[in-house]
């Protein structure tokens, strides 16, 4: 049971600093999104979305090349005493690449709808540009950041193939919830692979419920 | 306030080259002739225009010198279409959005000029077109700006009549003394409020001088059928004859009775508004009825104003009427235009506007 709520501490830790470090880069990469239009806006935006499409296998592999030690980031990180790979950073890193999609496409549309008129009035009555943004843009958009954050966290939270990959299966160091349901799965195991299944549901619940919530209350706020 | 503006939009150029007093200035023309876009450009918020604007000895744009005032730093109460009220945020909250960075706020004497009080923690959702136009002039006005841009303020098509704007604009104008500059179509409003007129035509300066000169009769053939009121407003000057009452004298050969107040002096000028709703249509003269005003006049046209309602347009005079009717009664006078009409007009329905 103590093993069970290391596991979940460990995952529910992992989602939400992956989510985290992935807030204030999505939420930038969302907003030029929303109100860039131009020439190869497709292709970032396609470039972008790929993580969400690619077999997840295959996205890790690209990160285990890229950062092991003999890979490109992986000699600069390597030159800084940083190692990556198969280390609880790498569940991080893998589970933040695969929530980032998710991030940037709720919070674009939550910038989408905020009338860049309204920025253009805040700016008249005396507002940079920074300023509109935190003042306006930003509490119009928020729900759709929320709901991108909390998806991407759900996301987190059941990674497993970019993980695996980059971060191997090593229990009491990367070995998450879902990694551990695999593992249990392999040894035999099926009845504590079910019950972890469970666990997992259950935070699974929690996190999409919320985001339910959060979606809810934006179709119930009156709109000027 | 001087102007020497280039822009290129989509099917022309807007071209203004002029110097105006600015204290209140009308800008009318055709939908798409310029008239939003050059409030943009004085706003700081069209990137691309080329040329030199001045308003009150300060240079905002200079392009040969490489002067852009950001819209931040330029002082102008922008005042859109629309409203365009902060949806986050309530009424008080919208008025003081801009106080901050304003070096003296008139927030409070903005908030008791519009009547806003009661409506301070209420959210923009919440509020009347018109309600939402005096909160966005307010949000505008509490900067303390140098110039107030309106953009039809008076043309939001869910303000009803009865809440129009046009009595606090001229509260603003008399009261608070800042100058504006006011895009408008319609030509009654225009008269009252501005002193001053620039008429553009396909992004050109078709006309610009006093509001007189410019607002003629002959300037109607400019303005799209839209154009038209809502709501006639009647500018002259206030007689007293002998034997009581009070009464407008619009122009020559057109007088009005209106309410008596005993504040007003013969040979005032003075404002009034006629709701279109309030006029009574004849095809013959009238006679031994109780309204006081009774006008002979000649159909212009009659168009389709709402369902089940036209708007009839009367010229008397030089005057351009609009008088409401439901559709059925216009089937049923069976007139057509170039007819003569008779418009009766209660001296009660008259509301001064100043």
């Amino acid at each position: 049971m103590e093993g069970t709520a290391g596991l979940v501490f460990f995952t529910v830790a992992v989602a939400t600093v992956a989510t985290l470090l992935i807030l204030a880069p999505g939420v930038a990469v969302a907003y030029a999104l929303a109100r860039w239009d131009g020439p190869g806006k497709g292709v970032v935006e396609t470039v972008l979305a790929l993580p969400m499409v690619l077999p997840p296998t295959a996205v890790g592999l690209v990160l285990l090349e890229l950062l092991a030690a003999n890979g490109p980031l992986g000699r600069v990180l390597d030159a800084w005493g940083v190692e990556v790979v198969f280390t609880p950073k790498a569940v991080v890193l893998a589970s933040a690449v695969m929530a980032f999609p998710l991030l940037v496409r709720s919070a674009r549309s939550g910038f989408e709808e905020v009338d860049p008129r309204l920025v253009a009035v805040a700016r008249t009555l005396g507002d940079s540009r920074a300023r509109a943004f935190f003042r306006v843009t930003l509490p119009l958009a928020w729900r759709g950041v929320l709901v991108g954050a909390l998806l991407a966290f759900s996301r987190a939270l059941g990674e497993f193939g970019a993980t695996v990959l980059v971060a191997g299966n090593i229990p009491g160091r990367t070995q998450t919830l879902s990694l551990a349901i695999f593992h249990r799965t392999q040894l035999g195991e099926d009845a504590e692979a079910l019950r972890l299944a469970g666990v997992a549901a259950l935070l699974a619940f929690v996190a999409v419920y919320a985001t339910e919530v959060v979606t809810r209350r934006r179709g119930r706020r009156v709109r000027a | 306030m001087a102007l020497s503006i280039r822009l290129p939009l989509a099917r022309f150029t807007l071209e203004v080259e002029t110097r105006l007093e600015g204290a209140s200035v009308a800008v009318m023309g055709r939908s798409g002739s310029g008239k939003t876009s050059l409030l943009e450009v004085l706003a700081g918020l069209r990137r691309g225009a080329r040329g030199r604007v001045e308003v009150g000895g300060r240079v905002l744009l200079d392009s040969d010198a490489g002067v852009d005032v950001p819209p931040e730093a330029r002082r102008m109460g922008y005042v859109p279409q629309d409203a365009l009220l902060f949806p986050h945020l309530t009424v008080e909250q919208n008025v003081r959005y801009g106080v901050r960075g304003a070096k003296h706020s008139r927030a409070d004497e903005a908030v008791s000029l519009l009547e806003l009080s009661p409506l301070l923690r209420r959210y923009p959702a919440t509020l009347s077109g018109g309600e939402k136009q005096r909160v966005a002039l307010a949000r505008a006005l509490a900067t303390d700006p140098a110039l107030l841009l309106l953009d039809e303020p008076l043309a939001a098509l869910d303000v009803a009549l009865k809440e129009r704007v046009l009595p606090y604009l001229l509260r603003v104008r008399d009261e608070a003394k800042v100058p504006m500059l006011y895009v408008t179509h319609q030509l009654g409003e225009a008269r009252v409020l501005a002193r001053e007129a620039l008429l553009l035509d396909e992004g050109r300066v078709r006309a610009v001088g006093p509001a007189a000169e410019v607002l003629g009769p002959a300037v109607r053939g400019l303005l799209a059928a839209e154009g038209e009121a809502e709501e006639n407003i009647l500018e002259g000057v206030l007689e007293r004859p002998e034997g009581g009452g009070l009464r407008l004298r619009v122009a020559e050969g057109l007088s009005l009775w209106v309410p008596d107040a005993p504040e007003l002096a013969a040979g005032a000028r003075a404002a009034y508004s006629v709701p279109s709703e309030d006029i009574l249509l004849s095809t013959g003269p009238l006679t031994g009825v109780s309204a006081r005003n009774v006008l002979a006049g000649t159909l212009a046209r009659v168009e389709p104003a709402a369902a089940g309602e036209d708007a009839a347009y009367v010229d008397v005079g030089d005057v351009r009427w609009v008088v409401r009717l439901t559709t059925a009664s216009v089937r049923e006078l069976g007139v057509a235009p170039g007819a003569r009409v008779y418009l009766a007009v209660k001296s009660a329905a008259c509301r001064r506007l100043r």
